[in-house]
């Protein structure tokens, strides 16, 4: 299965954003039936050849061949045209159209052929089948802002399955989804890879690749590295082909007796979300909040940070009481929140590095002037400290690859000097190397007395990282185990509900 | 270090070369109209016509300056031409019956700053969309002008209030000089203060902004409050200007306004724009019907002409901001 004419080949691509050269000479082949695994860090131009593919953008130099044909591809309805679709790492649906019209948009159902009459009943009917293989029912007739971020991932991939595609683009596909989605999207590639369908597939997570890959393209810096078979290589050695160096620990983590108590949360409850919540932060720890989609989580994080009102309950912060009303409020008290959805609310894409980077602490250091060489030198510290890959701290923040927009919302948070964080997937979309960067970062805030809790969906960093750890199922909490009392089987079952009696559950 | 500093600089202005044009551009359009009119009249280039010019431009910038603020959050604010009328047709009853001149002024901008305030709290607490919100305002402005007038119109005010509108500094009229500080105060506002961040940062994307802790609806109170007092302190720049005061008089002024912010390169869409940007707006369409008036056109025509710039203008900007993306 895996040899056979290559489907697509690309050589010598050369992509040039001013001040960075995004893909400098790279040449790799993609084979049908196969999963094509992209990886490198952070900016190492991924995102530009996926694009590239698919007719976002045009390459400045280089060939793309199809079939043994040289051939162009200027927009996307030409890559659809050679069946060549993708799902983009950033959202690209339209939040106010609905579920349907947006899988279907532009190439809607016609009620009579040649006629620009919408068949909506078929549209619908075909959009929930398309999303019920994934075991996703949601009424199609929703506007999908609406919608939690992992079902607006699966409408995006049923958007481009539905085109029936021959070389199928998936960027980052898993950053939003829990592991359930994850089940069953794999379970799919499986099937559209038996059916010869080609897969590019982009991750940071290793433990994925190793999965369903079946070769893997490292690149550096715009640069290709090497193509090697999944089987023949290790852990090791992918991360060494990325970054360069050698990476030892993945949870850099010094775990210490923990303090005072930062922040504690009593039957909270909010409006069709969480139920009856406990927990409590204290200084010098990490804790996390795992559950699937759905569960609460981050209505959670939002209704302690004042974004959502809560119905009832009590939230004390460093002993004192609050009821949240505004993250304007919530900031003052020394909490900050790293929010799950980066594009939305986490940044100003239109701003540059550092207008984005003071935004939560531009009243800390400025009362009314603002000195705008004083935000440059603070930017210029952060993008050092956490080496955000930006040709200049002025650079919109638009123009910087996922990870590193990421790092971004991360220095934002962290020039406000809180005590207490509420990181919502800290790391998703981030390289390994920054991963382990965040890790560090987030043990070093501890160290100095700040406490996090951390929502993640992913269940080894969740394990390698917290002191103690809380499962959410349907809103309510669980189960509460120490880190060493907990494991992947104990909390991946309590997540899905297993072991929880009727009465609770439902 | 330095080295790289400024290898960095350069990396960036070519990055920025692309959003720079546009800028350049409106200032080279600002020139070759300049030119243009020097070349086909003898009596532009005069100094009597530069400042007759600059003086008629006034108006519009003074309403371009709140309302650069308002769109600069995305919103837009209907109400100024009402505003206008309301505040000079007030300010002027109230010097009539006797009212000191300093009083009625500050009551003039008071009322200003209230119907502003209104439409902010329309906006941005209750969240009606601006463009309905501000319409409704400007019903309420001209109908209390309606009733304060009666269908008169009034003429004749204090020789001192006349001043602001008519008076000179030194060989500067004052409006001018008043216009010039106001803008000046803006342009501070908007791109030095931490409330100017808070504007920008609101248009670009209010979400981020809110999660980020700014306080949203005080920033919305707040720009609409200041595009009421613009347009209240315009109301009397007009009534003193004209010594007289009538209810139609906010009119034309609305339109020509948004025109000034939306030529001058301020996006619709928030986040992106600037108060010399605005200025050059608002000459541009003065100039043009000076231009006119200058060649002896009819003023039938005026409007048509007007409008097409307006569009054009518009255009130009809309495919400058394709390109640079
Ligand atoms: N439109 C653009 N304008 C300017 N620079 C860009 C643009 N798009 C990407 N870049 C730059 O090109 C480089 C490669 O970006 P790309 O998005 O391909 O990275 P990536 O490998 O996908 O990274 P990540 O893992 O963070 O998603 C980065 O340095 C990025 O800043
Ligand atoms: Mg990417």
């Amino acid at each position: 299965m895996l040899d056979g004419e290559p489907i697509i080949q690309v050589k010598g691509i050369v992509k040039d954003f001013p001040g960075v050269r995004a893909l400098d000479n790279v040449s790799l082949d993609i084979r049908p039936g196969e999963v094509h695994v992209l990886m490198g860090e952070n900016g190492a131009g991924k995102s530009t050849l996926a694009k590239i593919l698919m007719g976002v953008i045009t390459p400045d130099a280089g060939e793309i061949i199809y079939k043994g044909k040289s051939i162009q591809i200027r927009t996307p309805l030409e890559a659809q045209s050679y069946g060549i679709g993708g799902v983009h790492q950033e959202f690209m649906l339209v939040p106010w159209l609905n579920v349907a019209q947006n899988i279907f948009i532009n190439r809607e159902p016609k009620r009579w052929k040649g006629l620009p009459f919408i068949d909506h009943r078929r549209m619908h009917e075909e959009s929930a089948k398309a999303l019920a293989k994934f075991g996703i029912s949601v009424d199609t007739r929703q506007p999908v802002k609406y919608l939690g971020t992992a079902v607006q991932q699966m409408i995006e991939i049923c958007k481009v399955l539905t085109t029936g595609p021959k070389v199928l683009i998936l960027d980052e596909p898993t950053a939003v989804l829990t592991e359930r989605e994850v089940e069953k999207l794999f379970q799919y590639i499986k099937v559209l890879q038996s059916q010869g369908v080609a897969i590019i597939y982009i991750s940071h997570r290793l433990a994925e690749i190793r999965r369903i890959g079946d070769r893997v393209t490292v690149l550096r810096d715009g640069k290709y590295v090497g193509t090697v078979p999944v089987r023949e290589v290790t852990d090791d050695t992918l991360v060494q082909m990325m970054v360069g160096r050698n990476i030892t620990q993945m949870y850099p983590r010094h775990r210490r007796a923990s303090g005072p108590e930062l922040l504690r949360v009593k039957g909270l409850c909010v409006k069709d979300g969480p139920q009856e919540v406990d927990l409590v932060v204290h200084e010098g720890e990490i804790v996390g909040l795992v559950g699937l989609v759905g569960a609460g989580r981050t209505e959670l994080a939002r209704a302690i940070f004042g974004i959502d009102r809560p119905v009832k309950g009590e939230i004390t912060v460093k002993g004192k009481p609050v009821w949240p009303k505004s993250p304007q409020q919530m900031i003052r008290y020394g909490l900050g929140l790293l929010p799950e959805d980066r594009k939305r609310y986490g940044l100003a894409l239109n701003m540059p590095v550092t207008k984005n980077v003071i935004m939560a602490s531009l009243r800390r250091h400025f009362r009314f002037m603002i000195d705008s060489q004083k935000i440059e030198k603070l930017s210029n510290n952060y993008i050092n400290e956490l080496r955000i890959a930006t040709p200049s701290a002025y650079r919109l923040v638009r123009y910087l690859s996922g990870g590193n927009q990421q790092k971004v919302v991360l220095a934002k948070w962290l020039d406000t000097e809180s005590k207490l964080f509420i990181f919502d997937e800290p790391t998703r979309g981030i390289d390994v190397g920054a991963k382990v960067e965040v890790h560090a970062l987030m043990d070093k805030l501890v160290q100095e007395g700040a406490g996090i809790l951390m929502i993640s969906s992913e269940l080894p960093e969740v394990l390698g990282m917290s002191d103690r750890i809380y499962v959410m199922f349907r809103g309510r909490i669980i189960g509460h185990f120490r880190y060493d009392e907990a494991d992947q089987e104990k909390i991946g079952a309590l997540m899905l509900g297993i072991g929880v009696k009727e009465a609770d559950a439902s | 270090m330095s080295v790289r500093l400024a290898t960095k600089a350069i990396e960036e202005f070519g990055h920025h070369k692309r959003t720079l044009l546009a800028p350049i551009l409106r200032l080279a359009t600002l020139l070759a109209l300049c030119l243009i009119l020097t070349l086909l009249s003898e009596n532009f280039l005069t100094w009597n016509n530069i400042i007759n010019v600059l003086r008629q431009s006034t108006m519009l910038v003074v309403i371009g300056l709140g309302l650069t603020a308002v769109v600069l959050t995305a919103g837009i604010d209907l109400s100024v031409g009402g505003v206008l009328a309301l505040v000079g047709c007030l300010t002027a009853q109230l010097l009539r019956s006797g009212v000191p001149i300093p009083l009625a002024m500050l009551i003039g901008i008071g009322v200003g700053a209230i119907l502003g305030y209104f439409n902010g709290i329309l906006v941005g607490i209750i969240g009606l969309p601006p463009f309905v919100a501000t319409y409704g305002t400007k019903w309420i402005a001209e109908g209390l002008a309606l009733i304060l007038m009666q269908g008169q119109i009034i003429f004749g005010l204090p020789k001192a209030f006349r001043w602001i509108g008519a008076g000179y500094i030194w060989i500067i009229p004052a409006p001018i000089i008043i216009t010039a500080v106001l803008a000046l105060i803006f342009h501070i506002l908007l791109s030095k203060t931490t409330i100017g961040y808070d504007i920008y940062a609101l248009g670009t994307n209010r979400e981020a902004a809110f999660y980020s802790g700014i306080n949203v609806r005080a920033v919305s109170l707040l720009v609409y409050t200041l595009s009421g007092i613009t347009a209240a302190i315009a109301g009397l720049l007009m009534t003193a200007r004209l010594d007289a005061a009538e209810v139609g008089m906010g009119e034309p002024f609305l339109m020509q306004g948004m025109a000034s912010v939306v030529m001058g390169g301020t996006s619709l869409m928030g986040g992106v724009g600037s108060i010399g940007g605005t200025i050059i707006g608002a000459l541009i369409l003065t100039l043009v019907v000076n231009g006119l008036n200058l060649l002896g056109i009819s003023s039938l025509v005026h409007n048509i002409v007007t409008g097409g710039v307006i569009l054009l203008a518009v255009f130009g900007d809309s495919v400058l901001r394709k390109y640079s993306e």
